[in-house]
């Protein structure tokens, strides 16, 4: 999806430097929301623009913000196309690209960490990611997922417990 | 996993971070950012195809239908009020010229009766009639009007 501006953005921008720190942890999030490589872009494109323009000092938007955005618009997404999404979320991990940035010599790692996230219950996922990669805090998850804070302090905990077991091959 | 394994975990797992943007969806990003210096607003201008009238219709219509709601309110609460009318006495335009009251005694009797004691005491019971008599002559009008009334006086105490 392209909005149609026509315009960059300088590469030392503050918008700039904000998408290089957090969109990559965006794309993360977006892509275990949905199945497509395409929608999971889409998603990461809208929620930035949308919550920019809620922005009415035209600062870079609360991270949270751009987040709960980003669910939203993947629930959308999902009742407008349930029964195509079913299929391909299921798929979507055999042809998924890689998550995470690795070396050669770390690939392994990566793909396992995540097919470990891919089998992980989703209410885990979500705060594991968030927390992990985000850096979001468990008052800024909670109003992300609106849930309440002490709700993802507990699924962190439990999250990461699972995910040591599925992963306790290659991490410590 | 106490504490410490927790953050020790915590740290292997942030040792693995997101992968990049591709480049492709970075630069299309980037373009789809708005500039960051809000645009100056302007006065509003009409869009295309719309004539420069319009505007001054909506207003036109607000004052319109702002008319119409005071022009029924004040309807409502300054419209005259429909006369009630009164309705009429029978005694409406009625001049009496003769009024007549009178008595007239129907029946008189004694009758004994006995106090809680046992000793008798006589009573004198007369039954009368009350009359009201009022005459219109002007109009041929005589109303009529007739009472009981019942009179008991104790008399004495009787000795036998």
């Amino acid at each position: 999806m392209n909005s149609g501006s026509k315009h960059e953005l300088p590469a030392d921008s503050e918008w700039a430097q904000w998408l290089g720190r957090h969109a990559p942890a965006l794309l993360l999030f977006a892509r275990q929301q949905v199945g497509r490589e395409a929608d999971a872009q889409d998603l990461v494109q809208e929620a930035v623009v949308e919550s920019w323009r809620r922005q009415s000092d035209g600062a870079p938007p609360p991270l949270g913000l751009v987040y709960a955005t980003i669910r939203h618009r993947a629930i959308d997404l999902a009742r407008r196309n349930e029964r195509r999404l079913a299929r391909e979320v299921a798929a979507q991990f055999d042809s998924a690209p890689c998550w995470f940035d690795s070396g050669v010599e770390e690939r392994e790692r990566s793909l396992l960490i995540q097919k470990a996230m891919t089998n992980l219950p989703e209410i885990y996922r979500n705060v594991v990611t968030l927390k992990v990669w985000g850096g979001l805090t468990f008052s800024e998850i909670g109003e992300t997922l609106e849930i309440p804070a002490n709700t993802a302090a507990s699924r962190y905990r439990y999250g990461l417990i699972e995910l040591r077991k599925l992963t306790k091959e290659v991490l410590a | 996993m106490n504490e410490q394994e927790q953050e020790r975990y915590e740290a292997e797992l942030r040792r693995t971070p997101p992968v990049r943007l591709p480049d492709d969806f970075m630069a299309r990003l980037k373009a789809a950012m708005p500039p960051t210096e809000p645009a100056p607003r302007g006065p509003l201008r009409p869009a295309a195809g719309i004539p420069g009238w319009w505007p001054a219709l909506r207003w036109l219509a607000t004052a319109m239908a702002l008319f119409i709601v005071i022009l029924l309110a004040a309807r409502t609460n300054f419209a005259p009020k429909p006369v009630k009318p009164e309705p009429v006495s029978a005694n409406y335009g009625m001049k009496a010229d003769d009024v007549q009251v009178n008595e007239e005694l129907v029946s008189s009797f004694d009758v004994v009766a006995k106090l809680p004691g046992g000793q008798p005491v006589r009573f004198r019971c007369r039954q009368w009639m009350n009359q009201l008599i009022v005459t219109d002559n002007h109009r041929g009008v005589e109303i009529k009007e007739t009472s009981p009334r019942v009179e008991v006086i104790p008399v004495q105490i009787e000795t036998y």
